[in-house]
C-alpha cells in the first residue's frame, strides 16, 4: 500500500517536472535573460560608434536625472521633461477613456440580455482589428487634406485645411481611440456587478444624485476603475507609434526617444537607462495597484466577518 | 407596470450610440474609400473602381506608374507569409507552454507556485517596447542574428502568457471532482489526461490559441526591434509604408486586413457561444 502511494507520489512529481521544466528553460532564458541584461546595459559605457564596452558607467542615468556633466555625456533636462510630458499624456488618455467608457458601460449593464450581448460584441470587436489599421484610419481623417477637414470646408464653416494631424491632440485621439476597448471590458465587469439596492438605499435614506455618485457608485466601481486605468496606462506610456504616425517629428514622447537611441543614434546603454524608467513608471503604477486591490479585499472580508458576526 | 423615460436614461442611450459611431466610423471610412478611383486625393469621392485592391493582387490596372507604389507587391506577400509563419509557428509553441504552466500551477502543489504565477504575469503587465528592447539587446549580444527565428522566440515569451491567463481562468471554472472520479475508476494519469483533463481545458486552450494567434499576426512594437532587414511582417511592412507616405493601395490592403479580423472574432465569438 505505502509503496504504491509512493510510486504514485513520484509519478505525480515527474509529471510535474515535465509539466515545468520546458516553459521554465525558455522564459529563464528568452525573457528573465533580456530583462537582466537589458538592467546591465542600463549601467554600460556607450562606444564611440554605436556598441558597448563593458566597463561600469552611471552617466546614462546621469544624463537624465542630472549629475552628468562631464564632457561627453552632458545633463540635459530635455529628457526628463520628455519623459514627465509622456507620462502627462498617458494619464490624459487614461482620464479621457475612462469619461468616454463609464457612462457607456452603465447604458450596456442595464440592457436585455440579448443586447446586451451583441453591443459588448461591437465594442470588443476593434480589439480583434489591427493596431496599425486603426491609427490608419486616423491618418486619413485628421490630415490636411482629410476627412475632417474636407466635411468642415464642405460645410463651408472654414476656408482652409485645420492642423490637426502632428499636433498633441492628434496624438490624444489616436491613443484614446486605439486604447478605448481595454477601458471598457475592467468598467463594464465592475459597473454589472453594482447592487443596485445599494443605490436604492443611498437615495431613501435622503442622499442626492452627486452624493449617491460620489458616496456610493463611485467607490464600489473603484476597482474597474484602476484596473482599466492601469491597461490603458502602460501600454500608452512606451508608446512610439502612435505619436511618429500622427505626431510626427513635433511631438517626441519618451517612447520615440528609445526608439531613436537603439535604431538611429546606436547609444543603447542610453536606451536602456530611458527603457528603465518608463519600467520604473510602471512599477510604482502597479505597487499603488496592488495596495488598492489589498485594501479593497480587506474591506470585502471585514464586510463578511460583520455579516458572520451579525447572523 | 409604470414606464419610465428619465433624461437620464435618454443621455446614457444617446451617448452610448454615439460612442459606437465613433468606434465605427473611422472603421468605415477605410472601407469605402478604399473604392475610390481618386489617386491624389483619397478623401474626395471620384467613383467607383477595384483599381487598389487588383493593384495589391497584382491584376494589371489602368493606372500608370506615377500614382503607384515604388515597392513591387512581392514584399507585401513576402510579409504576408512572414506573418503567417511566424503567427502558427508561435501559436503553437506558446499554446504548450502556457498550457503546462497553467496545469502545473492548477493541478498540484509546489513550492514555488506564486513565482510561476508572478511570472506568467510579467509579460502581460511589462510595456511592449521594454521588451522589444531588451529582447534586441539580448539577440545581438549573444549572436542570434535577427530574422524569422527571433521574431518567433519573441512572440512566444509574452504570448505564453496570454495562453496561461486564458487557460487557467478554464481550469478554474473547472470541476475536479471528473478527475478524480476517473483515477478512483483505475485509470492511470495519463488515460485521465487524456479523457478527461484534456476534453474539459479544450475550449479555453483553443480560446488560447486563438488569441495568440490574432496578437502574433498584429504585433508590431516587439517585432519592430527585432526583426531583421529581410523578415518584415505584415503591420511592420504597413507601418513603413505609412511613414513614406500614404497611398491609395493601403486602403485597400487595410480593408483586406479588416475582413480577415472580422472573420476571426466572428468564429471565435460563434465558437464561445456554441460552448455555453
Amino acid at each position: 500500500m505505502s509503496k504504491a502511494h509512493h510510486t504514485l507520489e513520484s509519478r505525480r512529481k515527474l509529471t510535474l517536472f515535465g509539466l515545468l521544466l520546458p516553459p521554465s528553460a525558455f522564459l529563464a532564458v528568452f525573457f528573465l535573460g533580456p530583462l537582466a541584461i537589458m538592467i546591465v546595459y542600463s549601467w554600460l559605457t556607450p562606444g564611440l560608434y554605436g556598441g558597448v564596452e563593458w566597463k561600469f558607467f552611471h552617466l546614462n542615468y546621469g544624463r537624465i536625472l542630472g549629475w552628468a556633466d562631464t564632457k561627453y555625456e552632458r545633463f540635459d533636462p530635455v529628457y526628463f521633461e520628455i519623459f514627465l510630458r509622456s507620462v502627462k499624456l498617458a494619464a490624459t488618455t487614461v482620464l479621457l477613456s475612462l469619461i468616454l467608457c463609464y457612462p457607456v458601460a452603465f447604458w450596456v449593464s442595464r440592457m436585455p440580455e440579448k443586447r446586451k450581448n451583441l453591443v459588448i460584441f461591437l465594442i470588443t470587436l476593434p480589439f480583434f482589428i489591427s493596431l496599425i489599421v486603426r491609427l490608419f484610419a486616423w491618418v486619413l481623417i485628421l490630415r490636411p487634406t482629410g476627412f475632417f477637414n474636407q466635411a468642415l470646408m464642405g460645410l463651408g464653416l472654414i476656408d482652409e485645411p485645420l492642423e490637426i494631424i502632428f499636433t498633441g491632440t492628434a496624438v490624444i485621439i489616436g491613443m484614446v481611440y486605439v486604447f478605448v476597448p481595454f477601458m471598457f471590458l475592467p468598467l463594464y465587469a465592475s459597473i454589472e456587478k453594482l447592487d443596485l439596492s445599494l443605490i436604492e438605499a443611498s437615495q431613501d435614506l435622503g442622499a442626492n444624485r452627486l452624493q449617491t455618485f460620489f458616496r456610493v457608485i463611485l467607490p464600489m466601481t473603484l476597482p474597474g476603475i484602476v484596473g482599466g486605468s492601469i491597461i490603458v496606462f502602460i501600454p500608452s506610456l512606451g508608446n512610439f507609434i502612435v505619436p511618429s504616425l500622427l505626431g510626427g517629428a513635433k511631438v517626441v514622447m519618451i517612447g520615440n526617444l528609445i526608439e531613436q537611441q537603439f535604431l538611429s543614434a546606436r547609444n543603447w546603454p542610453f536606451g536602456a537607462a530611458l527603457g528603465m524608467m518608463v519600467m520604473a513608471a510602471v512599477l510604482v503604477l502597479l505597487l499603488y495597484y496592488i495596495r488598492i486591490v489589498t485594501r479593497e479585499e480587506r474591506q470585502a472580508g471585514g464586510l463578511k466577518v460583520a455579516e458572520e458576526v451579525a447572523a | 407596470m409604470r414606464r419610465k423615460i428619465s433624461w437620464r436614461n435618454l443621455f446614457l442611450s444617446v451617448y452610448g450610440w454615439l460612442f459606437l459611431v465613433f468606434i465605427y466610423v473611422p472603421i468605415l471610412l477605410i472601407t469605402v474609400f478604399s473604392f475610390n478611383s481618386n489617386p491624389v486625393n483619397m478623401m474626395i469621392w471620384q467613383g467607383f473602381t477595384f483599381d487598389w485592391y487588383r493593384t495589391i493582387f497584382g491584376f494589371p490596372t489602368e493606372l500608370n506608374e506615377l500614382t503607384l507604389y515604388v515597392e513591387s507587391t512581392d514584399q507585401l506577400y513576402n510579409a504576408v507569409l512572414n506573418s503567417l509563419t511566424v503567427a502558427l509557428i508561435t501559436t503553437a509553441v506558446s499554446t504548450v507552454l502556457g498550457t503546462s504552466v497553467a496545469l502545473a500551477v492548477a493541478r498540484f502543489r509546489f513550492r514555488l507556485k506564486n513565482f510561476y504565477r508572478a511570472l506568467m504575469f510579467m509579460p502581460m503587465i511589462m510595456p511592449d517596447i521594454i521588451l522589444g528592447i531588451a529582447l534586441l539587446i539580448f539577440f545581438v549580444s549573444f549572436g542570434f542574428g535577427l530574422g524569422l527565428h527571433t521574431i518567433i522566440i519573441g512572440h512566444c515569451t509574452f504570448l505564453s502568457s496570454y495562453v496561461f491567463i486564458v487557460v487557467s481562468a478554464r481550469i478554474s471554472d473547472m470541476d475536479d471532482s471528473l478527475e478524480e472520479a476517473s483515477a478512483d475508476l483505475g485509470a492511470d494519469g495519463w488515460t485521465t489526461f487524456k479523457r478527461v483533463t484534456l476534453p474539459l481545458i479544450a475550449p479555453g486552450v483553443i480560446g488560447g490559441a486563438m488569441l495568440a494567434f490574432i496578437i502574433s499576426m498584429d504585433d508590431l512594437v516587439i517585432t519592430y526591434f527585432i526583426s531583421g532587414v529581410d523578415s518584415t511582417t505584415l503591420p511592420v511592412h504597413i507601418y513603413g509604408m505609412l511613414r513614406r507616405g500614404i497611398k491609395p493601395e493601403i486602403n485597400a490592403i487595410a480593408t483586406v486586413m479588416l475582413v480577415f479580423s472580422f472573420i476571426i472574432a466572428s468564429v471565435g465569438l460563434y465558437m464561445r457561444s456554441r460552448k455555453k
